[in-house]
């Protein structure tokens, strides 16, 4: 176990301004939201009841643990702490130990006096301590909101054992595989299951099938109402279990190299012959796990569309909540339920695109750009490739979704209409993603992932917890600019066009730049 | 005369407060096989990115094929093939498939001379590009290139991961290459293959050029080293006019001299009497260490 210590504290430096920011988040996921279940809500008993009488909500977010603020509060979030927690984790550990083999720089620190397992233990090390000082942080926080401190302890708990289990099955994944990007695959193939599985167990009703999921036992917890931590044995035992594969795995391996052997490719192609196809063949692995994932999605959230009922209009909680979702009195709950899907597929989606832009950036850091444009290969032809992917990608992902979910809740073309219509306010990131990229290279990754998450600010889950007024967001972000087509208003040309000219300007201004700048 | 492949003259080029060209020179005549030597860090990789169009100058005339390589890019590239020093390929495609790629981007390459070139360098164009070492990575770029039927031929230290086996294929190829009137442009820190292969060359240092021209007619090529064992110690031949850094060493004498003169010194000796001697020319490899150790001095 030689340097494992030394080999910590590179892990350390290397999360020192990211392990914060993701803290940070999730504390305030869960602490935020006691302030507006306390006052937001009139009679939280009948409000509570309300909401588990609805499959598609108990679906989303689980059952109530107490008709409480803090286990609203719970009720509310925890599915996404526990998910968001569960994807930092794979994402970090895969990182520190694979994401390193392949740049071969852990090939110089084995070089060095380190011993054979100290790579892994160093980053299992930091991750499942993050994951605790994330639960204990939640904890606190959740106290110092007022509420119920043995609850909040077994929520902290709950945290804790979610992150550590994703951490462990992350370090298993990396031992399979060559390539982190597969690794991150096949662990994140991994948490989704275990996510549809707690989801179809609240939805379905058939609650046996959360001791399937590692996210199921922290539900199972209920913290503030049975406080049952006696559950998280079974994620320890999980934990433990994944650890001590991992170890063996990567005792039997070459350095460099997975379990799951390279099998050798084509000799050669004679289809690969334009920049357009080649970004092609290097956006596919990427769309396609997308086009599945928002299938699946779609599917999901079109057959929950039948369950869902009406609920009394009272509490300004509520109220609110019609008034962001719904453009006319008569539309319905179910209507609200569509548009409100419609709108989050979009708000995700926007992701892919700035995604697939930063393969630009990638391939200019990388050198092979280079390679590529010393070939007669004008510079706007090759971006144009990558930046096509980008838009029609994004535009068939959400395509694909809105088919699925309309298939699902009977009314393809309303639903498909609706979920369409995203498309524009998704490619003005795609817009702002070119920008970057052509006047600020250096840049681009910080800018595409702040204006991710900025427009994430105004959208559905962080914007309500920081108090933002919804009206605000008019103006700075486009989603709520859409015409909510499912749920009463008619369709509106005008906010769709300018959104379309604004990422057309966005988009020319970043080729101009990317013409004119030296390339790195 | 027919016009220069490339034709640099008084380029510059700044990164923020880093000069990294000030005024460099490079002639480059079609039809030979150029060295550009440096030592690390003097400017040949941004010359080189500058002449495909990658970077643009700051200041000064850059002519490639008669064309201005920044705006005429991708019309000049047609006509050229590069390999990088370090090259990069896309992990998911194999080799094959990135030979192919590269050469149907310029419109196609001939399959028997790249079955052969595959066979020559052997490579295996069925592997992931991830799973090639360094010196596979570099082979793949030299296939796609040497299969190609560009007239310019720009490498940038093309053979720093290969073996001295392939070493040798790559200089047949280069060899070959020159046979059949194409241009090379060869950066390179392995003074034999500049010796072996180069017609003419340029050194710079400091993104200046200090030297160019024909091997044989370079500054300080012009003289012999000469190192003698002698019947009794050399007096008074240390203070003779013509010899440059003169070691003495009991009955030892180690010194170099103009070849003009090499008949007076030789006589020098043997007045003393000699029991054994060696006169080489001087290699490269002296002359570059020359420069690089100013360089190194200034720094």
């Amino acid at each position: 176990m030689n340097g494992t210590w030394t080999l910590t504290k590179l892990v350390l430096r290397r999360e020192r301004l990211i392990a914060p920011l993701w803290m940070l988040l999730l504390v305030a996921l869960a602490a935020g939201q006691v302030k507006r279940y306390a006052t937001g809500i009139g009679d939280i008993g009948a409000f509570a009841r309300e909401m588990a009488a609805n499959k598609a909500l108990s679906a989303f977010a689980g059952e109530i643990p107490s008709a409480t603020p803090a286990g609203m509060a719970v009720w509310k979030n925890a599915d996404a702490i526990y998910t968001i927690l569960a994807l930092i984790m794979i994402l970090t550990v895969i990182r520190h130990t694979r994401g390193e083999e392949e740049s071969g720089r852990a090939e110089l620190v084995g070089a060095a006096v380190v011993g054979r397992r100290a790579p892994l233990t160093a980053a299992l090390t930091v991750t499942c301590g993050s994951a605790v000082l994330a639960g204990a942080l939640t904890a606190v926080a959740m106290t110092a909101t007022g509420a119920d401190a043995a609850g909040s302890a077994a929520f902290g708990a709950a945290i804790a054992a979610a992150g550590a289990v994703f951490a462990a099955l992350g370090a298993v994944a990396a031992q399979l595989t060559q390539t982190a990007r597969t690794a991150i695959g096949v662990a994140g193939l991994g948490l989704g299951v275990s996510y549809v599985l707690r989801f179809a167990a609240d939805g379905s009703g058939v609650t046996a099938l959360k001791w399937l999921s590692p996210q199921g036992w922290s539900h199972l917890v209920k913290p503030y109402g049975a406080n049952d931590v006696g559950v998280l044995l079974l994620s320890l035992a999980c934990t433990v279990a994944a650890i001590a594969v991992a170890y063996r795995l990567a005792a039997r391996r070459d350095l460099g190299h997975g379990l799951i052997p390279e099998r050798p490719g084509p000799a050669g192609s004679t289809w690969l012959r334009t920049p357009l196809r080649l970004a092609w063949r290097l956006h596919k692995g990427l769309l396609i796990g997308w086009v599945a994932g928002y299938a699946v999605a779609g599917l999901v959230f079109g057959a929950l569309a039948g369950s869902i009922q009406e609920v009394s209009r009272q509490g300004a909680a509520v109220e609110e909540f019609f008034r962001r979702y719904t453009a006319s009195p008569e539309a319905t709950m179910t209507d609200a339920y569509l548009w409100l899907m419609a709108l989050s597929l979009g708000y995700v989606a926007a992701l892919y695109p700035l995604l697939a832009l930063l393969r630009l950036r990638a391939e200019e850091q990388s050198g092979r750009a280079e390679l590529l444009l010393a070939q007669p290969v004008a510079r706007l032809r090759w971006a144009a490739g990558h930046l096509l992917l980008a838009l029609a990608g994004s535009a068939g992902i959400l395509a694909v979704a809105g088919l699925a979910m309309g298939i699902a809740a009977g009314d393809v073309l309303g639903v498909l209409g609706g979920t369409l219509i995203q498309i524009p306010a998704v490619w003005v990131l795609a817009g702002v993603g070119v920008a970057a990229f052509g006047l600020l290279p250096r840049a681009a990754a910080a800018i595409s992932w702040a204006a991710y998450l900025f427009v994430n600010l105004f959208g559905e889950v962080l914007g309500p917890i920081l108090g933002l007024d919804y009206w605000i967001a008019k103006y700075a972000v486009p989603f709520p600019n859409l015409p909510m087509v499912l749920s009463g208003e008619p369709f509106a040309a005008t906010p769709v066009l300018i959104m379309v000219g604004v990422t057309a300007a966005l988009i020319a201004t970043g080729m101009a730049a990317l013409r004119r700048r030296a390339l790195a | 005369m027919m016009e220069a492949a490339i034709e640099v003259a008084g380029l510059a080029k700044s990164f923020g407060r880093t000069r990294a060209l000030d005024g460099l020179d490079l002639s480059v005549r079609r039809g030979e096989v150029h060295g550009f030597l440096g030592p690390n860090g003097a400017g040949k990789s941004t010359t080189i990115r500058i002449l495909l169009g990658l970077l643009r100058a700051d200041s000064g005339r850059t002519v490639l094929l008669g064309g201005d390589p920044w705006r005429e890019a991708a019309e000049l590239h047609k006509r050229l093939a590069y390999v990088p020093g370090d090259v990069n390929l896309w992990p998911g495609l194999t080799g094959g498939e990135v030979i192919d790629l590269l050469g149907r981007l310029r419109g196609g390459l001939a399959p028997a001379r790249r079955a052969e070139l595959l066979d020559r360098f052997e490579l295996d164009p069925r592997k992931k590009a991830k799973s090639y070492s360094k010196g596979n990575r570099q082979k793949v770029a030299l296939v796609a290139a040497f299969a190609s039927d560009a007239e310019l031929l720009i490498l940038d230290e093309p053979t720093a991961g290969l073996d001295p086996l392939m070493e040798a294929v790559f200089q047949q190829c280069v060899a070959e290459e020159k046979a059949r009137g194409r241009t090379v442009l060869l950066s390179s820190h392995i003074l034999s293959e500049v010796e072996a292969l180069c017609d003419r060359v340029t050194i710079i240092r400091r993104g200046r050029t200090v030297e160019a021209g024909p091997l044989s007619q370079l500054r300080g090529l012009a003289r012999s080293r000469v190192s003698a064992e002698l019947a009794s110690p050399p007096n008074g031949l240390a203070r003779m006019p013509d010899l440059y850094g003169v070691k003495v060493d009991g009955n030892r004498i180690e010194f170099e001299v103009d070849r003009t003169r090499l008949d007076a010194a030789l006589a020098e000796l043997i007045r003393v009497g000699v029991r054994d001697l060696t006169c080489a020319p001087p290699s490269l490899e002296d002359l570059f260490l020359r420069h690089y150790e100013s360089a190194k001095a200034e720094r």
